[in-house]
């Protein structure tokens, strides 16, 4: 008996030291979402949860982009619409409508997105620098990232958590 | 002893927090040096450490740190700019102060480390001789030496030329007890040490009349510091320790890790709100299942619920409470060097120091009371032999006493001085620049006393080391805001003057009444809550463009809620509004409302990094049914209120969204029926004329799709009996926008008595269709209503 556990044991192990060199650092997991018509895209660690939208109250004196407040289990996060911050005309929420709770440190904010796309594992050499054209420190891109037949662009959390108004 | 290791101890954490955030701040301040607002923080610091130290006699600190103010001082009215070479003079004074505060902690006592070449540099900075020595220049470590007999002198000495005689002999005694004090304690150590000591010698009384030697050498009855090895410091300090100890433990209590209370107190905040959640829950339940039995078994769990809730919350409030007391005991010692300092007979009454309050109000209290009462005796008390020409005893008081009110703390500071003079208050104000001379004519003396505690306003004519820099009062109101409290000032000419500071028993949990503009719900905390009013249209003044209204026998300012929060108007406003009038020490402001909601204890939550710092936003709340409700700041309330063009009276009536009709599509007709034979009938009626048609099954949806704004209707067809909204509700509801208020709403029922007519017409539909009816006939009821063109038939 114990020597089949063992064998489990030794199996599972097996497993997951192959999962780990197949997650080698050269491999960057990401989450895609779609706003408007381009898909972009934030490293999964930094997502704290996705949930389907709900009420929020509005706050004023803020900019348009910064719709309000909601209650995520008892504490108060701020939810931001990146339609809108990306310049795009505000649309209705409907099905496909996701808030997306990012984190950093103590950072937290939510993010109105149009549509959710997929967990995306894209290789690092894959992802290039920010066009040169967008450049500076402001830039929200991280990078573009090259899978297949999509181009996709990876936003900095930090700049998208930090207050710019 | 036993009092001086207390203050000392609050000293040294207070300091060493105050150092912490200096070292934060100063870097930054490198980067941004024209923030007057960080640079206002840094020289307060500076301000309180050197308050603070000169009362505890560490000479050497107060020194230091009162060149430092110069420096910053200068900085601050924008007479030095911040370089990054006079930065290199303050960080390194900086670090001197914490190894002097470091010494402290070791030895209670600040003996010992040379300040002179770094305060020479400060002075340099503050003089403005920058010559082509560079500043930074052989900055020397800070040396620790063993013997302060030749430091403190070299220090103090250029200030003894300035002192009057009666000056120099108290600091002449102050400097010997000082000694004696350093003495004993090093004695006291070292018996703790398990050392013999030779006894005290007696206390020197020739020498202390000697001008050069004010800290005679032949007191000291430590051997040369030659023979004190470092290791022996080292068991001294470690010695000395275990004596503290054992004070300590006499006391019946538990040292918790304040984190821990907030923890709880975080804990309690989560109950409460779900103990408002369970209460409206009830409520509702209460509605639909009238004269059940299990109600009443029900409303008796909600009950205990909600009452061990308030108990459990005060019990933890309560651990976390301290006696006032705490921050009292520092003050009969502080008015007793201040009456020497200054020359004055100053007695000091004490009450209430038994009275509680929470941990991190006590704590942020300490500085506005200690600026409070030196400004007393500097300012308020007048000196013996004026106090005898104006008839009054020599002996001036100053009364501190703190007391419960409601559910707020009160700690009152009386004095018996010159009072303050409201119109000399307000020339100096003018002068300043700090208000307009219309303002000053329309003040009244209570506004004029509130003149103190502006920024930058300062009435003494010297800088002593006392007060006089125009920092204190604004400290006192900075700190007292910052624990949501308020300050009322009264006084009379040549009486006296008194001061009241109100603030409330805890931070995490208030009162709060609930308000609401438009859609929207907003809490006011109720210690900022004089009185609620109701008005009409009518009763409201427009004065130069503000409005106002007649409150008994005062004139109140008014301003919108909605106009304040940018509230969007989309619902009607009725004839009738509500004014909140709030009162913050002595202004007020009547806050207009649409709705007053209740009053509810709420949990404060911080807006989080992302949002803080929103004006007039102080944080937020969870409500019992789930959503987020703002709670209003009612200071920065108050100051917005200013700069708010009114917009109550001008309802801009509902911009026509009338866009041009080019095709029979363009028109929009919503369909409400619960079934859908009538609505298909309704289609087959309607489509032939080429309109779109969008359908709802009940009053709910429809006013859902109404909101969304996704379609411009043009017309509904309403029936009457539906699930969950019913067509009248519906009607009703609709009409409350402003946006809709045109829009023709007609009934399509099978109901056919007056009333029901009746009903529709208050309620606000334009048509009445009886079912059943021809598809012609509906028809040509829309197509009017529409105002549909023939042309696209």
């Amino acid at each position: 008996m114990s020597d089949k556990l063992k064998q489990i044991i030794n199996k599972q192990s097996e497993q997951q030291g192959a999962e780990t060199l197949d997650q080698s650092d050269d491999i960057v997991q990401l989450v895609g979402f779609v706003i408007g018509e381009e898909e972009y895209a934030v490293p999964i660690l930094a997502i704290q949860e996705i949930i389907k939208p709900f009420t929020w109250t509005r706050c004023p004196q803020v900019p348009k982009y910064v719709l309000g407040v909601f209650n995520l289990r008892g504490s108060v996060i701020p939810l931001i619409d990146l339609r809108v911050k990306f310049g795009l005309p505000p649309k209705s929420h409907n099905d496909e409508t996701r808030f997306f709770v990012l984190k950093q440190d103590e950072d937290v904010a939510g993010f109105v997105i149009d549509r959710l796309t997929s967990a995306i594992r894209i290789k690092k050499q894959n992802i290039g620098p920010a066009p040169d054209t967008i450049n500076g420190d402001d830039t929200m891109i991280d990078g573009v990232g090259k899978k297949e037949d999509r181009i996709i662009t990876i936003l900095k959390v930090d700049k998208l958590l930090a207050r710019d108004f | 002893m036993d009092e001086f290791q207390e203050i000392l101890q609050d000293f040294l954490v207070e300091s060493f927090e105050l150092v912490e955030k200096l070292d934060e701040d100063l870097v930054e301040l490198e980067n941004t040096p024209e923030d007057l607002e960080l640079l206002n923080g840094i020289f307060r610091v500076a301000h309180t450490v050197k308050g603070a130290s000169s009362f505890l006699n560490f000479d050497v600190l107060t020194h230091l740190t009162h060149h430092m103010e110069d420096v910053l001082n200068k900085a601050r009215h924008g007479d030095l700019i911040i370089t990054p070479d006079i930065m290199d003079v303050i960080l390194e004074s900086i670090d001197l102060m914490k190894t002097l505060l470091n010494t402290i902690r070791d030895t209670s006592a600040d003996a010992g480390i040379d300040v002179s070449a770094c305060v020479a540099r400060l002075d340099k900075v503050s003089n403005g001789l920058e010559e082509g020595e560079s500043l930074t220049s052989n900055a020397p470590e800070a040396t620790v030496e063993t013997s302060a007999i030749e430091d403190v002198p070299a220090e103090e000495e250029p200030d003894y030329d300035n002192m009057d005689p009666d000056e120099l002999e108290a600091e002449i005694e102050r400097l010997l007890n000082q000694r004696q004090e350093e003495d004993k304690a090093k004695r006291e150590a070292k018996i703790a040490a398990g050392e013999s000591v030779p006894k005290a010698p007696p206390a020197p009384s020739e020498e202390a009349e000697s001008k050069r030697e004010p800290t005679p050498a032949p007191v000291s009855p430590t051997p040369p510091p030659a023979t004190i090895s470092e290791a022996k410091k080292e068991s001294d300090v470690k010695a000395a320790a275990p004596v503290n100890r054992a004070q300590t433990s006499v006391e019946q209590t538990i040292r918790v890790d304040v984190k821990r209370l907030d923890h709880l107190m975080n804990l309690i905040g989560e109950l409460v709100l779900a103990k408002n959640r369970l209460i409206k829950i009830n409520d509702d339940v209460e509605e639909r299942y009238e004269g059940e039995e299990f109600l009443e078994e029900l409303n008796q769990v909600v009950s205990i619920v909600s009452l061990v809730t308030t108990d459990l919350q005060i019990a933890v409030m309560k651990t976390r409470m301290l006696p006032i007391g705490k921050v009292f005991n520092k003050f009969p010692r502080m008015i007793r060097d201040l009456t020497r300092e200054l020359n004055k007979k100053i007695e000091l009454e004490i009450s209430g120091e038994d009275t509680e309050l929470d941990k991190s109000i006590v704590e942020e209290i300490g500085d506005p009371l200690v600026h409070i009462i030196r400004n007393s005796c500097d300012h308020g008390i007048e000196v013996p032999s004026v106090r005898m020409a104006a008839g009054k005893s020599e002996t001036g008081t100053i009364a501190l006493r703190a007391y419960n009110e409601g559910n707020q703390i009160v700690i009152q500071i009386d004095d018996d001085g010159k009072g303050l003079d409201a119109n000399m208050l307000k020339n100096k104000a003018l002068e300043k620049g700090l208000i307009s001379e219309k303002e000053a004519d329309n003040m009244s003396d209570k506004e004029a006393f509130s003149l103190i505690m502006k920024a930058g306003f300062s009435t003494a004519a010297a800088v002593t080391n006392v007060s006089g820099r125009g920092v204190g009062m604004d400290v006192v109101k900075t700190n007292i805001e910052k624990v949501n409290g308020i300050i009322d000032i009264e006084s009379e000419m040549g009486k006296g003057s008194s001061m009241r500071l109100k603030i409330p028993l805890t931070l995490a949990i208030i009162q709060a009444l609930l308000v609401g503009v438009q859609e929207e719900h907003y809490a006011i905390p109720l210690a900022s809550v004089l009185e609620t009013v109701r008005i009409s249209k009518d009763e409201i003044y427009t004065v130069e463009g503000r409005s106002v209204m007649r409150l008994r026998e005062d004139v109140l300012s008014l301003v919108h809620i909605g106009d304040i929060f940018e509230v969007e108007r989309i619902l009607d406003v009725s004839e009738h509004a509500y004014v909140v009038v709030l009162g913050l020490g002595t202004s007020k402001l009547g806050l207009i409302v649409d709705t007053l909601v209740g009053q509810e204890e709420i949990v404060i939550k911080s807006l989080g990094e992302y949002l803080k710092g929103i004006d007039g936003i102080a944080g937020a709340t969870i409500r019992g049914d789930g959503g987020v409700t703002l709670i209003c700041d009612v200071v920065a309330l108050m100051d917005m209120a200013k700069g708010v063009k009114s917009t109550i009276m001008d309802n801009d009536a509902g911009k026509e969204s009338s866009n041009e009709k080019t095709k029979a599509s363009d028109y929009t007709v919503m369909i409400v029926d619960d079934s859908k034979t009538d609505r298909m009938i309704m289609k087959k009626a309607l489509e032939p004329i080429g309109v779109t048609l969008v359908e709802a099954s009940d009053g709910q949806e429809a006013l859902n799709i109404l909101k969304s704004g996704e379609h411009s209707f043009d017309a509904l067809l309403i029936d009457i009996e539906m699930p969950r909204m019913d067509g009248y509700s519906l009607a009703s509801e609709i009409k409350k926008y402003n946006r809709y208020k045109n829009l023709p709403l007609i009934a399509v029922t099978s109901r056919t008595g007056k009333s029901d007519r009746m009903r529709g017409v208050e309620s606000g539909m334009v048509e009445y269709i009886t079912k059943p009816y021809s598809a012609d006939y509906l028809s040509s009821v829309v197509q009017r209503n529409v105002n549909f063109k023939s042309e696209f038939l």
